[in-house]
């Protein structure tokens, strides 16, 4: 027999009655959860689908860690195996840099398959990344494919809505909630309960995707590259942010199954809401963001470089900003001839030129990116009322898959691009004596590959500060809403 | 069909109709699944609109280019014909040299237009530009261009009637259809319904009808009105157009099908809900991501960083080829030098270009041929869920799918021959682009049945796809129906 039955609670019961009664309905409803066949045959699948997910992510992963290292190291050999050449015609030539995979794009691939994985770094120009791996997966593709982060942020409320529909409605209907009132229990203390046993149910659905996902970063983490500390911490951050989303759905399907004239009106009410924030939220909300917040085209967003390179003299010697620089040299150097400079002027020119051109890339590719986080702003900003516009940005994030950390990626791309220009530019000025100058292997080997260091968690947490907001908003909503609901608790 | 049978069914039918009429949910669902079909339409109209200025502003660029080009011939050749040279622009900017203006400043546009029911499906053209700038150079060069789009965009897909179709038309359905047995059994009006009717079967089937009819009626309906507000009357009188009633129709009684079966097995209502909710995630959401990760695991999408290495391979390759017989011309001819200058740099932008060519055009083969695999097997395994077909059907009937990009890319692929062959032939023989060359630049023309008369191919495999395990719930649902307990 259950605490509960043992006798009324005094209206003036102290806090470890209240606490009693909390743990009793926690207990009936754990009990009655792990009856319901059906249901525990549904988070079975669940769990092994999110554990599927786990190894199909680990499984491609690898390959295309595999592949990338394999081209880093291709693309390496290429660049020291050229012929001598003009310095100049090497930075043509240039390095590819290649984005290093997040270890928790095995859990989210986030943005991944719709940005590129590799930038070509040439002279005189920064390159957007290139070939988006969905560009190759055909139109089924895009109606996704299995991952954790699939699984948790659309099929694990459903779960969650399952489980909960029934709390309240369903006593009512089978006369239960009227002898658990007539006890004595508060309707917010019966609240409580439930909600701590959909609360324990929903941790038993996310532990075993944790802790397959915390093994299988032990093992996929090049602890070389990479601090498994700080997946850790973005781990765990991910871990709180599907908590909190899948508590406010408890909440949520608490509070509905109080207020609904029955359960099959709570489940109604439940699956339109998931529905909206699964499906519709998304979609109307990217439709919304591109309305309010466009991006320009790629002729316009090329018309606008090419104008302002045009203001530069690249490699027109007729170009005024050429004369002038010239003269500029000449005056500086007191020297009226070219040929009298000590040092090679075409390499100054080089470098010049392309000074003028990183301002001019940082301004348009900055540009570019802020109306990239207007969108992301706009997408997420009701993410208080439909959870999964703020959740998505934070798991990405998180994962390390989201378009800031593409942006990171560009930036650090672009200032290797700047270094192998600068590098090159020095040569020609310190060692061209005239035209017919041509550089060797050494010279190569002397420009480094480009080596990317991602940034830690707190970089995540830097950039995510509204979803979090907006997250955390969710969950506060989804609690008043369901104390709200059971103060007006009907017993029949 | 007796003519009791018949009576039943539609007296079955009218009663069920006046039920609905009544019920204000019933109105509120139809108007609100026709108002979300309207509302994807239009906002396809919308991105329709802006691929078609894309491609507008594309070819105005393309125009401005060759007009800035024979501007700068003329006035090179006006100062050549009165003794007063221009002064010699630099290679890359010479509109003479063929090597330089094929590779960059004179590139065509090839565009694929929308077709003319673009606006149901995005399918994949947000992530394929509709204009690409062909060149001389290696198709690794121009072929996979993309459009500026926020990837979270892409990733959240975008609203379409693809989707309401998929994924919201199926759960207005089955909401009509869940518990027309069990609702009636729960609150007692079974046995009246059975007893009050000669065939209780045609009576029941007829009531089946009125509710599956309604949300299909509106589908239809609301894709007719959208359909010639946002595309035009004309559009109603195409293949493509009775190819998506038919597909709507199909995969309405497949989702009706099921409904009905599940309801036919004398269960409560809330197990049909549950069930129906199961069903509907496994077939709309898990089946076909399961079928894409399938497939992406059994034949991985073919790496395109190793298209680029090989043309960066080639070009290095023939870089150093073209040292060695620079230097074996130096060996044999007691250190004299060969043609230097622009020529040599003509010559060896040549070859490096023709390398990376072949090997390009090898290696994206080899690509298409892998992806081919991945495709086929994810299109075999498609039949597993209708919600899959449906979606890729909708892309074709949209022309946003693979098969018309694919027609798209066999003519970029002849096209592209026919361009390097104009240009290089030029370079190759050391001869310089005249005005005439200008006027008689190849165009790349959109073939006109694929801007008027686009008619999707291949959709019978989906439809029967779709019809196949209809016809099979169907026989379930009428045995179920047939053996109904109060």
């Amino acid at each position: 027999m259950s605490d509960l039955a043992l006798a009324p609670i005094a209206a003036t019961a102290s806090a470890k009655s209240h606490w009693r009664v909390m743990r009793a309905v926690a207990a009936k409803e754990w009990l009655e959860l792990a009856r319901d066949r059906r249901l525990v045959a549904l988070c079975a699948l669940i769990v092994a689908l999110m554990l599927g997910a786990l190894a199909f992510g680990y499984a491609e992963n690898a390959r295309i860690l595999r592949e990338r290292d394999a081209a880093t190291k291709a693309d390496r050999e290429l660049w020291v195996g050229q012929s001598a050449k003009n310095p100049h015609a090497a930075a043509h030539f240039g390095q590819y840099a290649f984005k290093p995979l997040s270890p928790l794009a095995l859990a989210d691939p986030g943005v991944d398959a719709y940005v590129g994985s590799a930038v070509w770094l040439e002279a005189h120009k920064q390159n957007e990344t290139q070939f988006k791996q969905a560009r190759d997966g055909g139109v089924g593709a895009r109606l996704g494919s299995l991952s954790l982060a699939f699984i948790l942020q659309t099929i694990a409320p459903l779960i969650v809505i399952l489980m909960g529909f029934a709390s309240f409605s369903g006593e009512r209907e089978s006369g239960a909630l009227k002898q658990l009132l007539s006890v004595g229990a508060r309707p917010r203390d019966i609240l409580a309960g439930k909600a701590l046993a959909l609360i324990g149910a929903i941790f038993a659905l996310l532990a075993p995707a944790f802790i397959g996902a915390a093994l299988a970063l032990f093992f996929f983490v090049d602890r070389e590259r990479l601090s498994l500390a700080d997946q850790f911490i973005r781990l765990c951050a991910l871990g709180a942010g599907y908590a909190i989303y899948l508590a406010g759905f408890a909440f949520l399907a608490l509070g509905v199954s109080a207020l609904a004239k029955n359960s099959r009106a709570a489940l109604v009410t439940l699956l339109a809401f998931w529905l909206a924030n699964s499906f519709l939220a998304p979609r109307l909300a990217t439709d919304a963001a591109r309305a309010f917040a466009p991006t320009p085209t790629w002729l316009e967003f090329r018309a606008g470089v090419i104008q302002d390179k045009s203001k530069t003299f690249g490699h027109d010697e007729s170009h005024p900003g050429f004369i002038a620089f010239r003269d500029e040299t000449l005056k500086k150097y007191g020297v009226t001839r070219i040929e009298d400079l000590p040092v090679n002027f075409r390499g100054l020119a080089l470098r010049k030129d392309d000074e003028a051109g990183y301002a001019i890339f940082d301004r348009h590719f900055g540009l570019l990116q802020s109306a990239f986080d207007r969108q992301d702003a706009l997408r997420a900003a009701p993410g208080f009322l439909f959870p999964l516009l703020a959740l998505r940005p934070i798991s990405m994030a998180f994962a390390g898959v989201d378009s800031r950390s593409q942006f990171d990626f560009a930036t650090a791309a672009e200032a290797h691009r700047r270094d192998i220009q600068n590098q090159v530019s020095d040569n020609i000025i310190h060692f061209a004596h005239d035209n017919h100058y041509v550089a060797g292997p050494e010279l190569w080997r002397k420009i480094g590959s480009f080596a990317y260091q991602a940034p830690g968690a707190i970089f995540a947490f830097a950039h995510s500060a509204l979803p979090i907001a907006a997250l955390l908003g969710w969950l506060v909503i989804a609690v008043v809403f369901a104390a709200f609901a059971a103060r007006r608790l009907r017993p029949v | 069909m007796s003519r009791a049978m018949s009576s039943a069914f539609f007296a079955g039918f009218r009663f069920e109709a006046r039920m609905m009429r009544r019920d204000g949910a019933i109105w509120f669902a139809l108007l609100t699944l026709a108002g979300v079909a309207l509302f994807a339409l239009a906002m396809g109209s919308a991105r329709v609109s802006a691929q078609q200025a894309a491609i507008a502003a594309a070819r105005a660029d393309e125009m401005q280019r060759i007009a800035n080009l024979q501007k700068t011939l003329g006035q090179l050749q006006e100062g050549d014909a009165q003794g007063k040279p221009a002064p010699e622009p630099p290679p890359f900017r010479d509109p003479r040299n063929p090597t330089f203006m094929g590779g960059g400043p004179a590139a065509a546009v090839a565009a694929l237009a929308p077709a003319p029911l673009a606006l149901v499906a995005i399918g994949q053209s947000d992530l394929l530009p509709p204009a690409v700038r062909v060149t001389t150079n290696s198709k690794d060069s121009f072929l996979f261009a993309d459009e500026i789009d926020n990837p979270a965009n892409l990733m959240s897909g975008a609203t379409d009637l693809a989707f309401v179709i998929v994924f919201v038309y199926p759960l207005v359905i089955l909401a009509f259809v869940f518990n027309l047995l069990a609702g009636e059994r729960e609150q007692g009006t079974l046995a009246m319904t059975l007893a009050s009717a000669r065939r209780p079967g045609a009576a029941l089937a007829g009531k089946l009808a009125a509710r599956v009819s309604a949300p299909i009626i509106a589908m239809l309906l609301a894709v007719t009105v959208g359909v010639w507000i946002f595309a035009g009357w004309e559009r109603l009188a195409s293949p493509g157009f009775a190819a998506l009633l038919v597909l709507v129709l199909l995969y309405g009684l497949f989702w009706a099908a099921l409904a009905a079966a599940i309801d036919g097995l004398g269960r409560s209502s809330a197990f049909n809900a549950l069930t129906l909710i199961g069903a509907w995630v496994a077939i709309t959401m898990i089946l076909p991501a399961a079928i894409n990760s399938l497939a992406a695991f059994a034949h991985p999408a073919p790496s395109r960083i190793d298209m680029v290495l090989a043309a960066r391979a080639a070009s290095t390759d023939a870089d150093k080829a073209r040292d060695a017989s620079l230097a074996r011309y130096a060996d044999e001819h007691g250190g004299g030098k060969p043609a230097g200058g622009s020529q040599e740099m003509t010559l060896r932008r040549l070859a490096t270009q023709e390398a990376a060519f072949q090997r390009v055009e090898a290696i994206v083969a080899e690509h298409d041929a892998q992806l081919a695999r991945q495709r086929g097997l994810s299109d075999r395994l498609g039949y597993l869920s209708p919600a899959y077909l449906t979606f890729q059907a909708m892309a074709d009937i949209a022309g946003s799918g693979e098969t018309r990009y694919r027609a798209f890319l066999d003519r970029i692929r002849a096209f592209h021959v026919d361009w390097r062959e104009f240009f290089l032939s030029r370079a190759k023989a050391g001869a310089a682009l005249t005005a005439e060359d200008y006027a008689a630049l190849p165009k790349f023309t959109q073939a006109d049945e694929e801007l008027s008369a686009w008619a999707p191919v291949g959709l019978a495999g989906p439809l029967i796809g779709v019809a196949l395990p209809a016809l099979i719930l169907a026989v379930f649902a009428w045995r179920g129906f047939r053996r109904c307990g109060i």
